[in-house]
């Protein structure tokens, strides 16, 4: 049953309907008020009882990559959403979640309130990707909870941001867990402002956080990353902004806290411009100039 | 005539670079110019190409009896002249295989061109070695199937073995389909592999001199240096 359902969409909703939830043997997959009736525990995870959005409960291994997809067909949609995705201990586990907004023009909101926990020895692999409409207003806030030992590896891209776009991101981590996160926007037309921290709780925790951010015509970014550590642990920030119009604005603010000797936290920042030589090098193999830039900034996404 | 240049007049950073050049160039005729560094090759290729960093002040250029002077370089590019540069840039998180999809007229396997695999997975001129970036660069030109092809330095840090691959891939792929080629060159080292019809002598921006001999170019100038290629020219400008 799972494996023909392996193409389909685990958790799909439009709008505000739950449109479609794929049954896994080892998942429980529900909309996150049913959650909140079901499941006393669950509760304390949510700030307040659901209005929409997911619970995913990861309670066996399975061999397909999770897929969710929660996308705004109708105009003037105001999504208030919170997710709630639970891996169990040791398991390894793909997540490939999409939100997305259908047409340019919906002038919609989507806000969404979540939480990932990764117990004891799990992996998460997720791959989180963003498309939305010019008037629409996005605000993700996202919390992660990485127990002992487990490992995440996170990778947010948004190739088309809406006309406001704040993203909130927590990383929590325990004792020897481990965390590569890698944030990628390509804003145009966009007023963009992330924030991001990594929270190194205990001992020979480590992560760091890549952050690529393009502004492209009339934008205006602004990014505050930062790593804190209480313990011994391990932090890198590795911070680039490409300005690609004149009428853009970037400002990067890495930040490093340390409250333990023995942490080791470092950081990179920079902001350029995509070079003439660049430019003309590839205009002269036949790429208009739209093109050209197009390719660079998807190389410098990557 | 497939390109011909008329008393171009250039300007870079306010500077006059290019004086006066004339240059004719026939379907399928190989020609070289020679010169010491900062004579004006390299930004006499870059005009043709179309570079806008460079201003032309006077004059003109034909492609194919058509004026391209103030046209694009992608437009320039689509109607048939490639340039192979000479120190190519780097384009981060481009894997070279996806250039080469994207600037292909047709699809083109690495092999064909003798693409080593795993530089065709490797970023764009990202720590090419020298010879690297010649089959990088050689390999594009190919993919573009052009009319006319400028060779910036294409036998700088080559050693003589790549050298020969090198002037082999251009006879086969390029001479003997009877593109024309423009072989810009400092040493000298890839004219006896392709031996052009005429050598064309470049100092301080203005072409002195156009010879049939190559070889007697060479000489020339191993001898008494580019100044003098003057006075043993058969023609000059």
């Amino acid at each position: 049953m799972a494996m023909r359902n392996v193409k389909g969409t685990h958790y799909l909703q439009i709008d505000h309907r739950v449109q479609n939830i794929l049954k896994i043997k080892g998942v429980e997959i529900l909309p996150a008020k049913l959650s909140w009736e079901k499941y006393n525990w669950a509760r304390k995870y949510f700030q307040r009882k659901p209005k929409g959005g997911y619970f995913i409960w990861v309670k066996r291994q399975i061999a397909f990559p999770l897929l969710t997809c929660i996308s705004i067909t109708s105009k003037k949609i105001h999504q208030d959403l919170q997710n709630l995705l639970i891996i169990e201990r040791n398991l390894n586990i793909n997540l490939n979640g999409t939100c997305n907004s259908q047409k340019r023009n919906l002038n919609c909101r989507h806000k969404t309130w979540g939480k990932i926990i990764l117990k004891e020895g799990s992996m998460l692999k997720y791959e989180h990707i963003h498309s939305w409409g010019n008037k629409d207003i996005v605000e993700p806030n996202y919390e992660f909870f990485l127990e002992k030992n487990s490992q995440l590896n996170y990778n947010y891209k948004n190739l088309f941001t809406p006309k406001k776009l704040k993203i909130q991101t927590m990383f929590h981590l325990l004792e020897k867990a481990a965390a590569n996160i890698k944030i990628a926007v390509d804003c145009k037309r966009t007023q963009a402002e992330i924030v991001d921290t990594l929270n190194l709780k205990e001992k020979d925790a480590s992560g760091q956080i890549q952050l690529r951010l393009v502004g492209r015509k009339n934008s205006k970014v602004s990014a505050r990353s930062q790593i804190l550590a209480k313990a011994p642990g391990r932090g890198h920030l590795d911070c680039q902004g490409l300005l690609v119009d004149k009428s853009s604005i970037i400002s990067l603010e890495p930040k490093l806290i340390c409250k333990n000797k023995l942490a080791q936290l470092t950081h990179e920042a920079s902001i350029g411009k995509i070079e003439e030589q660049q430019l003309n090098y590839l205009r002269q193999r036949g790429l208009s100039e739209e093109e050209a830039i197009n390719l660079i900034v998807t190389g410098f996404l990557k | 005539m497939l390109l011909e240049i008329k008393n171009l007049k250039v300007k870079g950073n306010n500077k006059e670079i290019l004086k006066e050049i004339n240059l004719q160039i026939k379907k399928g005729e190989t020609q070289a110019l020679l010169g010491p560094n900062a004579s004006g090759k390299s930004t006499l290729a870059q005009v043709i190409l179309g570079n806008p960093k460079y201003k032309v002040t006077q004059g003109k250029i034909f492609f194919g009896g058509k004026e391209i002077t103030k046209l694009l370089p992608e437009k320039r590019a689509k109607r048939g002249i490639a340039l192979s540069w000479q120190n190519p840039p780097q384009i981060k998180g481009v894997k070279f295989s996806e250039l080469l999809k994207k600037i292909s007229k047709e699809k083109i396997k690495g092999e064909k061109l003798g693409v080593d695999s795993s530089l065709l997975e490797r970023e764009v001129n990202l720590d090419f070695s020298g010879g690297e970036k010649k089959i990088s660069e050689l390999s594009q030109i190919l993919a573009l199937e052009p009319k006319l092809v400028i060779f910036d330095e294409i036998d700088s840090g080559l050693d003589i073995k790549r050298l020969e691959k090198v002037a082999k891939i251009i006879k086969k792929e390029l001479v003997a389909k009877d593109v024309s080629i423009l072989l810009i060159t400092h040493s000298g080292e890839i004219l006896r592999f392709l031996k052009p019809a005429v050598t064309n002598i470049m100092v301080g921006g203005k072409i002195i001199c156009k010879q049939k001999d190559y070889k007697k170019v060479l000489r020339t100038i191993k001898k008494y240096g580019y100044e003098k290629c003057k006075g043993h020219a058969l023609f000059t400008n």
